[in-house]
């Protein structure tokens, strides 16, 4: 039995949350995280799984506003969560991707790009709290975020070069409405 | 993948309590320590306590309540304990990465009971007190005696942890919370310490609290060393003094261990750097 037959047939407890903007109700099986529940069960593989223990922020997602890593918290927990991934940053039918995916881009920022989603929705839950962040606010805020490939100073820049063109209504979506 | 028994996520404390009392739910608030041993566990019976109530923060005067499930970026940024609880803010700020204390909540990190536990020292100078709640009642008993061994508390299977009763930092006072761990982001604390001092004019040291984390075999408060500093003018020998003596006191009660070589030059450091630290951090 592969891991994914294993996962579907446990016990499970329903949840409504939204995901990218859309409402569901699913049963989430006990057996799995957030991350395992995004991937295995709703096929968002966008999210990626890196150490599994809450180190390396690969498996970042934006939950009701704030960074948490998917892989420490269970599938049963985000009932009435609004949580955003990679696949929701971008908006929908424009030609364009989000700001912070452009500036990452622009600023060399990606190289092999296993840590990048967890890094942009880094970025993003950073500049919902401050739009001005120093140097020293943006290496706090992605302290928890792992890049082996850049040495972390063409994400600074991007983050910083993101700062400087985002507007309100790039940030709208992730604010969770019932804060 | 994880194994869980069963979930619940009772939404009254009544209803929370009267679940407990079958004594083989283990309550979960963040999950971020609970979680990583679910990957490795026998399938086990979860009470979320998220849903409680227990995220608040009350000033009631000259104390302060803090809910079991409040979480440590909260603790790091919340007017209240910037002002009364300078050192507890500081202590959560540095626990983990901005994810983890997005979710990690002191009512977790205390009844986890890691030795390095960061909040640990911090609600120690407070002189905290843990509120325990189960169908029977409640009882309330001194941080400094709730943490027994390393991962082992007083906590019983059919009660939840409430809350953490702190008294007020003085008016005055400087404090410090230092740490050495294998690098600074994302750090595990190899130890820590947590100053809260008052000194007169004079600059002689009137009152001082200072509590370590991995230096005893469970965190608790330097007395002997609180007691040497007291009435002694300020002076740069007498931090040292005090660092050699947080040492000695180490072995004493911990005894000659692997680590012994490493920690105690390192303790001596730690406990002169956190002293000296104090001058630069002044609550109102």
């Amino acid at each position: 039995m592969n891991r994914i037959e294993a996962n579907l047939q446990s016990e499970v407890t329903a949840v409504k949350f939204r995901l990218n903007g859309i409402s569901y109700e699913k049963d989430a099986p006990l057996n799995m995280t957030l991350l395992d529940f995004l991937r295995d069960g709703l096929g968002y593989y966008g999210t990626k799984c890196g150490c599994e223990i809450g180190e390396c922020g690969a498996c970042t997602v934006i939950i009701d506003g704030r960074a948490v890593n998917s892989c420490l918290v269970m599938a049963a927990q985000i009932d009435s969560a609004e949580i955003w991934t990679i696949e929701g940053v971008a908006p929908k039918g424009a030609s364009k991707l989000h700001p912070v995916q452009e500036a990452f881009i622009e600023s060399d920022a990606v190289h092999c790009g296993f840590c990048s989603p967890g890094m942009i929705m880094s970025v993003i839950a950073l500049l919902l709290k401050n739009r001005k962040p120093c140097d020293d606010e943006i290496k706090t805020a992605l302290a928890g975020n792992l890049c082996r490939c850049t040495g972390y100073i063409q994400i600074i820049d991007a983050v910083k070069k993101a700062a400087s063109v985002i507007t309100d209504a790039d940030l709208a979506k992730f604010i969770p409405a019932k804060h | 993948m994880i194994n869980i028994a069963t979930y619940i996520r009772p939404i009254t404390l009544p209803q929370a309590v009267e679940l407990m009392a079958k004594g083989d739910y283990s309550p979960i608030a963040g999950g971020t320590d609970l979680i990583l041993q679910l990957h490795h566990s026998k399938p086990i019976k979860l009470l979320d306590i998220s849903q409680l109530g227990l995220n608040f923060i009350k000033n009631t005067g000259d104390q302060i309540e803090i809910g079991a499930a409040v979480t440590h970026a909260r603790l790091s940024s919340d007017p209240i304990i910037k002002e009364f609880l300078p050192v507890l803010g500081k202590a959560a700020g540095l626990v983990g990465s901005l994810q983890i204390r997005n979710r990690g909540t002191v009512g977790g990190n205390i009844a986890n009971a890691s030795p390095c536990a960061d909040t640990a020292p911090a609600l120690l100078i407070y002189d905290a007190e843990v509120l325990l709640k189960s169908k029977k009642g409640e009882r309330q008993i001194k941080l400094a005696d709730f943490i027994t061994a390393p991962y082992s508390t007083l906590l019983q299977p059919d009660e939840l942890l409430n809350s953490f009763i702190c008294k007020n930092a003085p008016k005055n006072s400087n404090f410090s919370y230092v740490k050495v761990g294998r690098r600074q982001a994302v750090n595990i604390s190899r130890m820590s310490i947590a100053v809260s001092l008052c000194q007169d004019d004079n600059q002689t040291i009137k009152n001082v609290q200072i509590a370590g984390g991995s230096i005893f075999p469970a965190p608790s408060r330097l007395l002997e060393v609180e007691n040497m500093l007291i009435g002694q003018p300020v002076s740069a020998e007498l931090f040292e003094e005090a660092g050699n003596f947080a040492a000695e006191l180490m072995i004493k009660y911990s005894g000659h261990r692997w680590s012994t070589p490493y920690k105690q030059p390192v303790l001596a450091g730690l406990m002169k750097r956190a002293l000296i630290e104090t001058s630069t951090n002044r609550t109102s």
